[in-house]
């Protein structure tokens, strides 16, 4: 479609383009940049809407001519860009094709959500919750015994392997203080008394954290601020804070 | 293989340990529990929630987790006696970023940024305050980033049995518009 645009404008040009690389028709520049017998990269596309903005200041052209350059200069920009990319060839109008194409597939994919999004938003506006029953029973669950050290370390390595292994960390020394982490840990159980075993670590980026914080987490048990509990062998770990005191 | 009797035994059973935990509870968890395998507890759960249709009790089922909840035809007379803290309105950007964990979890923040364009960072987090989103686990790539994915709290404030009866997802067939 601009390769269109750009015969019929040929007998009057859009804009003169003077660059050290290129001299003439900015339409023939575009023909000549999707051919590939022009490397735009030699071409500063930003000096020469620069010098066109000056021009069209003095003498304003209509609207059609305005709309003409801009058409012409977004192919130029869209061509340029692709060119820049690693491994790209570009310049032929079905990778452009492609191009678009990805780009309004990712429209029409948000319009889905945007659609399944207020089915949502009725469905929760229209109040039918779930409840489950009162809160935590007086009566300690029969499986809820003390966890053995085997499945705690167990979690713990679980928590670990989800963080980067440590020489891809190791790029700045890191400082984590275990008093730092105690006061934290502390700060978070008595916000929620009552915190999954792995919750505790996700602020953790680095295994260095995690380990601190596990010590940290180990401390407050020998000192008797905070226990570790499990109600069943595959079951998440929790831990409870210290019961409130004052 | 077990009998349709037992089966109606492990439904009962299955009811008995979900009533008394009062939590969600993994199939994992409830082969140990029951004594059962997991065929068992699957046939299990599907006869008990049948069984619980038109009644008070409601099965719901995230991912690998079972929990009895009420029913939500009930959630009025409910409220009259709990006062729960539901989240009871949330943002559009909230609503369409739940959209897009329920349909295409486990994702990363980085995804989810593609398809709405926009960055999701403060919304992440405050869906994943509310509990209606959560980490469960890491994509095995540089940075090791987050994976997301919906909680049992978000079937309960949508009154769903599960994941399957989200609205089934828009066709993409209809071309240009």
């Amino acid at each position: 479609m601009s390769r269109e645009i750009s015969t019929e404008l040929e007998r009057d040009p859009v804009y003169i383009v003077r660059t050290p690389a290129f001299d003439g028709p900015i339409e023939l520049l575009l023909t000549l940049a999707q051919r590939a017998e022009v490397d735009l990269k030699a071409i500063p596309l930003a000096t020469l809407t620069d010098d066109y903005l000056k021009a069209i200041a003095q003498d304003r052209p209509p609207l059609e001519r305005l709309a003409a350059f801009l058409v012409i200069g977004a192919r130029l920009v869209q061509l340029k860009a692709a060119g820049l990319m690693p491994e790209v060839t570009v310049g032929e109008e079905e990778e452009l094709q492609a191009w678009e194409d990805a780009i309004k597939g990712r429209l029409e994919e948000y319009k889905r959500f945007k659609q399944l999004a207020e089915s949502l938003m009725r469905r929760h506006a229209s109040g039918r919750f779930t409840f489950a029953g009162l809160l935590e029973p007086e009566v300690v669950p029969q499986a809820r015994v003390q966890v053995s050290l085997e499945a705690l370390a167990t979690a713990f390595q679980q928590v670990l392997d989800r963080l980067p292994p440590a020489q891809q960390v190791t790029v700045e020394m890191e400082h984590v203080s275990l008093a730092d982490k105690l006061e934290e840990l502390r700060t978070m159980l008595s916000r929620q008394p009552q915190m999954n075993f792995t919750a505790i670590f996700r602020h953790a980026r680095t295994r260095l954290e995690a380990v601190v914080t596990f010590l940290a987490l180990l401390e407050l048990i020998r000192i008797g601020q905070a226990r570790v509990a499990q109600s069943s062998t595959f079951a998440e770990i929790t831990v409870f804070g210290q019961e409130q005191e004052t | 293989m077990i009998g349709v009797r037992d089966t109606a035994g492990l439904a009962a059973a299955l009811e008995a340990v979900l009533f008394t935990l009062n939590r969600p509870v993994t199939v994992l968890e409830l082969q140990e529990i029951l004594q059962s395998p997991l065929p068992d507890v699957e046939a299990a759960a599907i006869a008990l929630g049948a069984g619980l249709a038109g009644r008070g009790l409601f099965l719901q089922r995230h991912q690998d987790q079972l929990q009895l909840v009420t029913d939500p035809a009930q959630a009025d007379v409910v409220r009259r006696v709990l006062r729960p803290e539901y989240p009871s309105r949330l943002s559009p950007a909230a609503y369409e970023t739940l959209a897009i964990i329920a349909y295409r979890q486990p994702l990363t923040r980085a995804r989810i940024e593609e398809i709405r364009g926009v960055n999701c960072e403060a919304v992440l987090e405050s869906l994943e305050e509310k509990g209606l989103i959560e980490e469960t686990g890491r994509l095995d790539a540089p940075g090791t980033p987050r994976l997301f994915g919906t909680t049992m709290k978000f079937l309960q404030i949508l009154g769903l049995s599960s994941l399957d009866e989200l609205p089934p997802l828009p066709q993409s067939g209809s071309t240009s518009t």
